[in-house]
């Protein structure tokens, strides 16, 4: 499944950018996200605490970031285990581009996930709905925590 | 199942303490959605508070609207001659849940405070311009719902009862899942002496919602034609293995004639 | 006689199943028992790079954690295998207890945690750390060939290759038709969901050095059989298999599965009796499942609308693993069914078989049969379309006509006996078929797509006779015993190697010896399931119960009777060519002497006055039946349906089904086999599918998801049978199990197609979900538009 949309932000591109590669941002913008710590320059190890309805899982994995092409956009990848509730993952193809009046930043991002599992096998029809709504979170958070 | 301990709450007041000195607490109503989410450990709460003898049961005539205990069984509620009486297509929405064991333990606060997308009271509640009573305020339907699954209800928060509006003529028409028998589409139209409320649920991604195509047509036109006159769109819309978005907007117009026509 | 062969006695093992006291594998405790809980992959092909125990292993009440590397003994096996197009063999890739070094499926069991309780054997399992190095899975059976290798050395992930018919012939037929009718079926994936769980309870006696094995089988011996001669190595005598009241199998329950293997074989390791069962999302997991064949066909006509050809070619996805009888589903009980009821000089079929990293697939109700009479009702439908023709009267048409019998297929059957226009007639007069069209007109006034279709459908049944099985590639024989054991006060045990799991075994087998011997039906017991007490069987599946099974009682309740004959002449001094035996009764012809079956049981054990020179005391008698001939039961559903154009739901608003069962021992539940069959044939044509992602997840593994037929997705059955006794068999039976399954989707899809033929729809694919039904009358539509 592929979900696609697109924020435009007053700021420049180079802050944007910026934040996208600061875990603090990050952190703050990944939905249920309790721990996020870089382990390499491109690699961070994640804990996420997700609540679907009366599901309550924690994710333990890791969020990757690839195809750097600063300012530009990469990928952002997470993937992580829940237990007995199965796996996750997603990735989100981030590109950047300055609006026409050269200030602020046009964000646009295309998701794809994955589930495996219990969650897969109890919960197909949500799947697409869950990912997409996460997805759109991340990146309100990530504007909201942007305006600051 | 992780096993956890069961608290039996005596009010709601009572209830919400209990949550509040538990690290992650939950509120066991008819436990239909929870319970089957625990034995799958899907869940791991450290306590849960049975809220049954919170004395939150029954249907009250409240003149211009009905108003319904949280822990009322949707059997209960099907089978009320108040409800029936006041707000027919409520008691026939109860009546079409699940199937007769789930509707003998499954309650209306249940239903709500879950807010599963495909479920079928949120819908009523949104046409019947209803109001959420929690412990701590009263929360008016469009404010409650907050996209599936989520709500404005706050951690500390209980449902003691929900108020439905009366309205001059209404209906719910559901199209159910043939797996679950949840809805695939479920349209519940309200018809008020100023205006139709139209709430889909079932179909939105964002969980129940209000149609406002179809609810403006229909307040200037309380007809068929009127409903086939909106082109339902698909955006917005749930697709999974049952049923595509487009699939699901065609089903949205149906249901709503139907329910018009009924 | 009221008890006897053709009458509805009501079904003794209702009481106890109605009041909820069946005694089924998970109401069993022993004492010490402790519980299994398997570990399962979440991804569907992966190398296992390391598995961790430690942590699990340390974790409260856990008595022991093994992964595949402890395992010493060998997996499920193979049983039936066949020949490839060039010569050489199926492949049998390995099939281990637990995962060895590769998952192969979601599902796949990895690792066993045995703990004191349930819940800490699943907190344990948590703790159990598998690497995986996931490989691509392979979902898609079209391009499974193009796929990840999923077995070793296993070239193109094909299992095997198989064909069956004149090629030539059938070719030549093609290319000299008139019109060559061809169509493309899906037969859908399904899950088999019986509705007891599979479960096992394992013992090791240390003094005997033995096990026992409580367990949900159709087949108590062969699972004996594997478990002991192919996965232990171990005396067969050591093992001990009782299959206690089991709820439903539809097939699924006849295979021997990893996880009843690997609590037997742990049983001996901790010396604990360990019990396991199966939650629900477990069985949609592992139960093998049914179905899921491509088929391309090409029917041959010539100008008189005659069929003088049909070529198939099929292809099968059989899953991870090749389940025990998984070969022979698509080849054996497929290819041979594919002349139908018709008169067809050439056929050929080719089978691919392909590993897919989904779910084993296997025999469930019909097994090859419904898939074969899928695509032929289909396709012979459509011809009747093409040429014009009424689909009842082209099927006549082309119907082996009544004095063809024996008639041999151009598919290595030979066919004792049919007569296939009665039931054809039968069904139309039910239905109202001469009235359709105005039901027709009436419904399209109400803005309803009324349509209406016929399944003319034969299966072969009481699989099997060995010599064929094993000619074909079976690994296992075809028969079936009974014992029938007269008891001093004249009460009757009856052993049998079938099982009952909802098929009414008590009832039926106890009429036959009503019939027989003249007692009443509350005389005789049933002794059924368990490899100790009665003699080697082959287990129920395949219609076969009665017709090898109720044969085998049959056949020694004859022995017992020619034994008694001889007993009651010495009692009243005449010779035994004399006796003559009826309702309980012996009698010397020309006389008025008469004794009663019950003296002379008592006198066979009481042998004061007995012929002990030349007889031996006692009535007992064991008889093992092989058949001559496979059965072939025969008959036409038609089912009628109205189609709302505005959500594309389809209702069934009549059904008729008539079969020719041959002789009917017991017509209630014959009819009850008929309505089950019918339910499940509409789950797979409207309802149910296995629903897989592109990553191999199952996405429907449970009832929110996965769709099974309710009561009121069902109308009332208008169930007949016409009567030709099957001419192989003492009791003339046929069989019914299946029947039901096999001749209702087609007969529910071509109703569909029938009622939006108006609109140019010709094709509808399983299951006819109202989606699917409303996309076709969308595209028929916006087609009519262009
Ligand atoms: C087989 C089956 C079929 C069903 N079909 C339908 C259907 O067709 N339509 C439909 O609408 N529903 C359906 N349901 C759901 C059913 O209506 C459930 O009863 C309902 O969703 C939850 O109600 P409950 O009382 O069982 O709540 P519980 O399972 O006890 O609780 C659900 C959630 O709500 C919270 N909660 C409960 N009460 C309160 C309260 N007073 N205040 C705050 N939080 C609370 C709980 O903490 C929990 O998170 C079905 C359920 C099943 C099992």
């Amino acid at each position: 499944m592929e979900i696609k949309e697109s924020y435009d932000l007053p700021l420049p591109i180079e802050t944007v950018w910026q934040a996208l590669n600061d875990e603090g941002f990050l952190k703050n913008s990944i939905p249920g996200c309790e721990k996020l710590e870089r382990i390499s320059p491109n690699e961070l190890s994640a804990e996420v605490k997700l609540k679907i309805g009366p599901m309550s899982t924690r994710f333990k994995g890791k969020v990757n970031l690839s195809d750097l092409n600063p300012p530009n956009g990469y990928t952002i990848s997470g993937s992580g285990t829940g237990g007995i509730a199965g796996a996750a993952s997603g990735s989100a193809k981030v590109s950047l581009s300055k609006m026409e009046d050269g200030e602020g930043t046009i964000l646009s991002y295309q998701v794809k996930a994955e589930v495996k599992g219990k969650i897969a096998q109890l919960g197909s029809r949500l799947i697409h709905s869950t990912a997409k709504k996460l997805a759109k979170k991340f990146f309100s958070n990530f504007v909201q925590e942007l305006a600051k | 199942m992780y096993s956890t301990k069961i608290v039996k709450a005596e009010n709601s007041s009572a209830a919400v303490q209990a949550i509040g000195s538990s690290k992650e607490g939950k509120i066991l109503a008819g436990g239909m959605t929870l319970i089957p989410t625990l034995k799958q450990r899907l869940a791991n709460p450290d306590c849960l508070i049975d809220i049954s003898g919170c004395g939150l049961e029954g249907v009250e005539d409240k003149g211009s609207s009905v108003r319904i205990g949280a822990m009322t069984k949707h059997a209960a509620v099907a089978e009320s001659s108040l409800v029936a009486k006041a707000i027919p297509a409520l008691a026939d929405l109860a009546g079409g849940i699940g199937d007769r064991q789930v509707r003998n333990r499954g309650t209306l606060g249940g239903s709500v405070a879950n807010n599963d997308p495909a479920a079928c009271y949120p819908s009523a509640v949104m046409a019947l311009d209803g109001t959420v009573h929690t412990n701590k305020r009263d929360i008016s339907a469009d404010d409650f719902f907050k996209g599936m699954f989520e709500t404005a209800l706050e951690e500390d928060e209980v449902i003691e009862a929900v108020s439905f509006k009366k309205p001059e003529k209404a209906c719910y028409m559901k199209f159910p899942n043939p797996a679950s028998r949840y809805a695939m589409v479920g349209v519940f139209v309200a018809k008020f002496s100023d205006g139709v409320r139209v709430a889909v649920t079932g179909a939105g991604e964002e969980g129940v919602f209000r149609h406002s195509d179809l609810e403006s047509a229909l307040s200037s036109n309380f007809s068929e034609e009127a409903v086939s006159g909106v082109e339902v769109s698909s955006d917005g819309l749930m697709s999974d293995i049952h049923a595509s978005a487009d699939y699901r907007a065609n089903l949205i117009g149906e249901m709503t004639k139907r329910a018009v026509s009924s | 006689m009221s008890e006897g062969i053709g009458a509805s006695v009501k079904r003794k093992e209702d009481r106890k199943f109605l009041t909820g006291k069946g005694r089924y594998t998970d109401d069993i405790n022993r004492p010490g028992q402790v519980h299994a809980h398997f570990l399962r992959s979440d991804v569907a092909h992966a190398n296992i790079k390391s598995i961790n125990t430690k942590a699990a292993s340390a974790a409260a009440g856990v008595v022991a954690v093994y992964t595949g590397e402890d395992i010493d003994v060998g997996g499920p096996i193979c049983g039936w295998v066949v020949p490839n197009r060039d010569g050489s063999a199926t492949h049998e890739p390995p099939h281990p207890l637990l995962a060895k070094g590769k998952v192969r499926f979601v599902g796949d069991a990895v690792a066993v945690v045995i703990a004191e309780s349930l819940q800490q054997a699943k907190s344990a399992s948590e703790l159990v750390e598998v690497e995986y190095e996931e490989l691509p899975a392979v979902v898609d059976l079209e391009t499974a060939s193009a796929g990840a290798e999923i077995h070793e050395g296993m070239a193109e992930n094909r299992y095997f290759d198989w064909e069956l018919g004149d090629e030539e012939a059938t070719d030549k037929a093609l290319k000299s038709a008139s019109r060559v009718v061809k169509l493309t079926v899906r037969n859908n994936r399904l899950v088999p969901n019986p509705m007891e769980p599979r479960a096992a309870l394992a013992e090791y006696d240390d003094l005997n050095d033995s096990y026992t094995l409580y367990t949900t089988s159709q087949s108590p011996h062969l699972t004996r059989l594997v478990l002991a001669a192919f996965m232990f190595q171990i005396p067969e005598s050591k093992i001990r298999v009782v299959a206690p009241d089991v709820g439903g199998g539809f097939g699924a329950k006849i295979y021997v599965y990893v996880e009843e293997a690997v609590c037997t074989w742990a049983s001996k390791k901790i010396k604990r009796p360990i019990k396991w069962t199966a939650d629900r999302t477990q069985a949609f997991l592992t139960d093998a499942h049914g179905r899921d064949h491509i088929n391309n066909v090409q029917l041959a006509l010539d100008s008189n609308n005659k069929i003088i050809g049909l070529r198939v070619d099929t292809l099968a996805n059989l899953g991870g693993y090749l389940s025990a009888f998984a070969v022979a589903v698509p080849t054996y009980l497929h290819g041979t069914l594919l002349s139908g009821l018709y008169d067809i000089p050439a056929i050929y079929t080719n089978v691919k078989g392909y590993a897919t990293t989904t779910t084993p697939v296997d025999a469930y109700r019909g097994a090859g049969r419904p898939e074969a009479t899928y695509l032929l009702e289909r396709v012979i439908d459509q011809a009747a379309r093409e040429v014009g023709m009424d689909q009842a009267e082209f099927r006549r048409l082309n119907f082996i006509p009544k004095d063809a019998f024996p008639y041999q297929t151009a598919v290595a059957l030979q066919y004792d006996t049919g007569d296939y226009e009665p039931a054809l007639d039968k069904a139309m007069e039910m239905i109202d078929y001469k009235n359709f069209e105005s039901r027709r007109s009436e419904a399209s006034k109400r803005g309803k797509y009324r349509g209406i279709g016929v399944s003319s459908y034969i299966e072969a049944c009481g699989i099997a006779p060995s010599a064929v099985a094993g000619a074909l590639g079976g690994r296992v024989g075809g028969w079936e015993s009974a014992s029938v054991r007269v008891d001093p006060t004249g009460t009757i045990t009856v052993t049998t190697g079938a099982h009952s799991h909802g098929q009414g075994h008590a009832t039926t087998f106890a009429q036959i010896v009503t019939e027989k011997l003249g007692v009443p039906n509350s005389s005789v017991e049933l002794v059924h399931g368990d490899s100790d007490r009665s003699p080697f069987g082959m287990g129920t599946y395949g219609s076969r119960s009665l017709a090898v099974g109720g044969v085998a009682i049959s056949k020694a309740l004859d022995k017992v009777i020619e034994k008694s004959k001889k007993i009651a002449a010495h009692l009243m001094e005449a010779s035994a060519d004399d006796v003559e035996f009826k309702e309980g009764k012996f009698t010397v012809s020309g006389t008025d002497k008469e004794t009663a079956f019950g003296e002379v049981a008592l006198a066979a054990y009481v042998p004061h006055n007995y012929p002990l020179e030349t007889l031996e005391p006692g009535l007992e008698e064991t008889a093992f039946y092989d058949p001559m001939n496979f059965t072939y039961p025969a008959g036409t559903h038609i089912a009628e349906v109205e189609v709302d154009p505005t959500t594309g739901v389809v209702e069934i608003v009549d059904w008729a089904a008539c079969d020719d069962f041959g002789n009917l021992i017991n017509p209630m539940i014959v009819e009850g086999q008929v309505h089950g069959g019918i339910a499940q044939g509409i789950g797979q044509a409207l309802l149910e599918n296995a629903h897989y992602d592109e990553n191999g997840q199952l996405l429907t593994a449970s009832y929110m998801d996965y769709c099974m037929p309710r009561a009121d997705d069902l109308p009332s059955f208008k169930v007949e049978c016409t009567n030709t006794p099957c001419t192989h068999n003492d009791l003339g039976v046929k069989g019914c199990g299946e029947a039901g399954a096999i001749a209702s989707p087609p007969a529910l899809i071509n109703a569909i197609i029938n009622a939006l033929s108006p609109l140019g729809v010709s094709d509808m694919s399983m299951p006819a979900t109202p989606e699917t039904v409303w996309r076709a009358i969308q595209n028929a539509q916006a087609r009519a538009a262009e």
